[in-house]
């Protein structure tokens, strides 16, 4: 199954040449360079993963990670940036992020994040749904 | 050393220390975007050499376009460099004739990327003849920097600002001109504050705000060689 990942990167060269390169490789990716872009996308489609800058101005990618993961928990992240610091890794993987890889990143790399994403969510959509088949059953007494 | 004067020098290395620190990572964070980007470019370039070995007919326009901007990129990260190094070279010496003009265009290129990040943007405004103090050019460097972020951070709706290097009597004046509100010459963080302080004293300047135009003033008299010859 086809992953559906957002770019988010206000680097739009970047950002751009990266969503052509992961087409190359079967993924439907869809792109924005801001962070509050990225809140209204996820908002109004489904996606499997977001793949956020840290830093950008206006929202930036931390701000932006705990406001997708408070509306959309099951949306997996993974922060690709050029200013990692142990502290800012530490902050991203509470907040909930999944990965958090350097720039400039071998696509191998995030490939294999987008794909364990994807799985996680898979694995949440599953959990979602049995727990709610199970209330179900629970109120109407099947 | 009397005990204020070993406080004035730590306060003075304690603020250029963090001034170097906050330019190399600014600097080091742009470049690997750049890296970055090249990165993705060259990726780009070997995904169309497969895609061509596998029988999709050779596109030269598109691979000259790619490799034009790998260049572009090359180039943007050069001058970001160029400029880090120069501010580097500006500890050369302790005591020299800055033109004091480049020096802010210096500054203002270093400060574009925390501009954009406060979505603002900040120019160096080319002034009328060759304007120059003989100061201390890094802590000159560090006082401009410390006084755009104060601009910055007392900016009200304002987002775009202005620097103006202008002649004044027995030194110089640096002009930060687009503030809109109640500016405050004395914003940003208190370690800021403290260091812009120690630097001003150091430098013999004064930052005032022109109540007329609401303009922030850096004023930078030259110095005065000291009697031992020691220089600040």
């Amino acid at each position: 199954m086809t992953e559906k990942v957002l770019l988010v990167d206000d680097e739009e060269e970047f950002v751009e040449t990266l969503a052509e390169r992961m087409r190359n490789r079967g993924m439907e990716v869809a792109t924005t360079s801001s962070g509050a872009e990225a809140l209204e996308r996820v908002d109004d489609e489904d996606f499997d993963v977001v793949v956020l800058d840290l830093k950008m101005p206006g929202i930036d990618g931390l701000e932006a990670l705990e406001r997708i993961k408070r509306r959309r928990p099951d949306i997996q992240v993974v922060l690709l940036t050029g200013y990692a610091t142990v502290e800012k890794g530490v902050e991203a993987m509470k907040l909930g992020a999944l990965e958090f890889l350097e720039k400039p990143v071998d696509l191998a790399s995030l490939t294999d994040a987008i794909h364990k994403a994807k799985a996680t969510k898979m694995v949440l959509v599953e959990k979602e749904t049995e727990e709610r088949i199970k209330e179900i059953l629970h109120h109407k007494g099947w | 050393m009397t005990s204020p004067d070993v406080e004035l020098v730590r306060a003075v290395s304690e603020a250029g220390l963090r001034f170097f620190g906050v330019m190399s990572a600014s600097v080091s964070h742009e470049i690997r975007n750049k890296l970055a980007v090249i990165n993705e470019k060259a990726g780009l370039v070997e995904d169309i050499a497969v895609a061509m070995r596998s029988g999709r007919a050779p596109d030269p326009d598109r691979l000259e376009m790619q490799a034009q901007r790998i260049v572009d990129q090359i180039r943007q990260a050069n001058r970001i460099v160029r400029a880090l190094n120069r501010l580097a070279h500006s500890t050369d010496e302790a005591d020299a004739t800055v033109d004091v003009a480049e020096l802010v265009a210096l500054v203002v290129e270093l400060y574009g990327r925390k501009a954009a990040m406060a979505q603002m943007v900040i120019e160096a405004e080319a002034p009328t003849g060759e304007i120059e103090v003989r100061t201390n050019p890094f802590l000159l460097a560090n006082a401009i920097g410390l006084c755009l972020d104060s601009a910055m951070a007392n900016a009200g709706g304002s987002r775009a600002l202005r620097v103006i290097a202008e002649g004044d009597g027995d030194g110089v004046s640096i002009r930060i001109r687009g503030l809109e509100g109640d500016v405050d010459s004395g914003g940003g963080p208190a370690t800021d504050r403290a260091g812009l302080g120690s630097l001003l004293e150091t430098l013999g300047s004064d930052l005032a705000v022109d109540r007329e135009s609401g303009d922030l003033v850096l004023s930078i008299r030259n110095l005065k060689p000291r009697e031992n010859g020691s220089q600040p």
